[in-house]
């Protein structure tokens, strides 16, 4: 009976502390720990790049996104708003390898370098910003007719409902978007060294290069920590930011 | 009191349906402080009519006037600001506490803080929903009721001088329907708002309503107060509408009062045992009711409670519950008559004091008129 008590804690813990121990016993094992030491600025180097990489194309994909799932629940802008979803879903269903690719391929017909780093950061905004733009026009949308009602009947105007009641009944969802973003630009974000765009990936792929399994653990764990922590974070900003009133039961955090 | 609301040939027709007029050449005159119930089958036009007021539904010809000014002169944001509205789900704002959703308008419209709390917690205690308790807490963790309540209170916010409601207690189960709607009535005596009143229901627009409007297919059958409609429908429609059983429904909307007869002799407590014996003996009557000095009604007395030794008529008075207030419908009083059988039941004020009688008779009488 005692142990039952301590189910949720085994649930919630036990399974990550399992992990990290596999994960840092395997780290040790294949020396990725001693080529990251020998090799720390380079590392530092690296990450400071994938945090990069990560956050300016997440800011881009979350304030564009969120600005144009905003726009096609407007008035007037609905009849559009299918003919662009339709377009976001179907680049979404691109693979990451490929957006990297045709980045490459197509930038310089606008005039942009192929390689560096600007094609890596275009190639990951347009992988990210479909689910946030999908899940803004969903949660906006789920606001309940009454409450648009309600607040149209009483004297409000769009933009007060738009910034008062629509956008703050609709941000778990829009929240929800956001970490999906997240959690496909921290996974592609590797991919962006085959374009020169710097980062932990190019551990992961001269590791891949050279199989040798140290090197690629030296990038790869340190991406999967990172992919961890954002999704922590913005765990954490959703409890801040979203209502109580609007908050249901327990947020899974990591 | 002046006109506070009127509407003058008001006509919808809603593009893509042009053959239909969804409210045709509506009329009527609501004055200050009054309810009116605008109720008729479904589709009849009465949400229509109600969304017209503060242009949720734009008129299509026709004009409503407020206070003598042409709603369509106005801005829209000031005219729906100053008229208050509640819909049947409520659509209470989720994100909010309820200090915050009451709030809403009076932030928008820029009033200070303190005016703000000061306006909330007396609309709280209006609506009897302490302050302390209810002021930092969410619309899920509230039972429809209360949600409904707080509906009225933001709806009350800026106490704007007409509301309307989009069958307010429609949602709500039929016995804390009937507790909100006494409970309304009670608010509306004292803030006396003009208000436009949807319902399906014809046994709430009666109760609700100083003036009816039934209507049907968009067009107007009859304007009445609710005895005018239940003792004079002007045709077989309305007669249906409101149902076979109307003069039932009477009852239930006359108040005791009206019906009352005068008192019958009572006796005082202090008064001697012989003195009741020659009253029951003069008046022929079995028994007589027993009143304290203040003329509260203590209870009755008859032969067998008077046969015994006493000094006073008080000490072998016998306690009845045969009374019932003046304020209450006359349906209760038949009913009550028929529990005690004694064809009729005292009428008494809230002091308990004696008032009249209230017999079948009379009842008769006043349903006769």
């Amino acid at each position: 009976m005692q142990i039952r008590l301590f189910y949720p804690f085994i649930k919630k813990f036990g399974v990550m502390a399992a992990t990290a121990i596999i994960v840092i016993l395997l780290y040790q094992y294949y020396g990725a720990l001693e080529y990251t030491t020998k090799n720390l600025s380079e590392f530092f180097r690296l990450t400071l790049e994938h945090f990069f990489l990560v956050i300016v194309s997440m800011a881009t994909a979350a304030s564009i996104g969120v600005s144009l799932g905003i726009i096609m629940t407007r008035k007037g802008f609905e009849r559009f708003g299918s003919a662009i979803m339709a377009i976001v879903n179907v680049w979404q269903s691109v693979p990451s390898l490929g957006v990297i690719a045709l980045a490459y391929a197509f930038l310089p017909l606008v005039g942009l370098s192929g390689i560096g780093v600007v094609p890596a950061l275009v190639a990951l905004f347009f992988h990210a910003v479909a689910p946030i733009v999908r899940n803004t026009v969903a949660g906006i949308q789920s606001v309940s007719k009454d409450v648009i009602e309600a607040a149209t009947g009483m004297g409000m105007t769009p933009n007060q409902i738009l910034f008062r009641i629509e956008i703050p009944n609709a941000l778990p969802v829009i929240m929800g978007g956001i970490r999906t973003a997240t959690a496909i630009i921290v996974g592609s974000a590797p991919l962006a060294c085959l374009i020169g765009g710097g980062g932990l990936g190019f551990w992961i792929f001269t590791g891949i290069a050279l199989m040798d399994m140290g090197i690629m653990m030296a990038g790869a764990v340190p991406v999967a920590l990172i992919a961890m922590l954002f999704d922590a974070l913005l765990a954490r900003l959703e409890r801040i930011v979203v209502s109580e009133g609007i908050q249901s039961g327990e947020y899974q955090e990591a | 009191m002046g006109i506070m609301l009127s509407f003058q040939e008001v006509t919808k027709i809603y593009p893509g349906a042009e053959h239909i007029k969804a409210v045709d050449s509506l009329s009527f005159n609501l004055k200050e402080g009054e309810i009116c119930t605008l109720v008729g089958p479904s589709g009849c036009g009465k949400t229509t009519a109600m969304k017209m007021v503060n242009r949720l539904i734009p008129i299509t010809s026709g004009k409503i006037l407020i206070d003598d000014q042409n709603i369509n002169r106005m801005d829209t944001i000031e005219l729906r600001r100053s008229i208050g509205y509640v819909i049947q789900n409520i659509g209470l704002f989720p994100n909010m506490t309820i200090g915050e959703n009451i709030a809403t308008i009076p932030k928008l419209k820029g009033w200070d803080h303190d005016r703000i709390t000061e306006k909330t917690e007396s609309l709280l205690e209006l609506i009897n929903l302490p302050p302390g308790e209810f002021m930092d807490r969410y619309p899920k963790e509230l039972s429809g009721g209360q949600q409904q309540r707080i509906g009225v209170a933001r709806a009350m916010a800026v106490d704007p001088p007409i509301m309307l409601m989009d069958e307010p207690f429609g949602a709500i189960d039929p016995i804390n329907r009937e507790h909100l709607q006494d409970e309304f009535l009670k608010i509306q005596e004292k803030v006396k708002k003009t208000i436009v009143f949807v319902t399906h229901d014809i046994d709430e627009a009666i109760k609700m309503g100083d003036k009816i409007c039934l209507l049907k297919d968009g067009k107007l059958v009859q304007f009445a107060s609710p005895e005018e409609l239940l003792t004079q429908p002007v045709n077989e429609f309305v007669k249906d509408f409101v149902g076979g059983d109307r003069t039932l429904k009477r009852l239930n909307l006359l108040k005791v009062k009206a019906a009352m007869s005068p008192a019958p002799p009572v006796v005082m407590k202090d008064e001697s045992p012989e003195k009741a014996k020659s009253m029951l003996g003069e008046l022929k009557a079995d028994h007589l009711f027993v009143v304290d000095n203040e003329n509260r009604l203590m209870g009755y007395v008859d032969k067998e409670a008077l046969s015994k030794k006493a000094d006073e008529v008080g000490d072998v008075t016998r306690s009845t519950d045969a009374f019932l207030p003046a304020s209450s419908s006359l349906k209760d009083g038949l009913s009550e008559i028929f529990t005690h059988d004694l064809g009729y039941i005292i009428v008494v004020d809230e002091d308990k004091k004696v008032l009249g009688i209230l017999t079948e008779d009379g009842i008769k009488e006043i349903l006769r008129k």
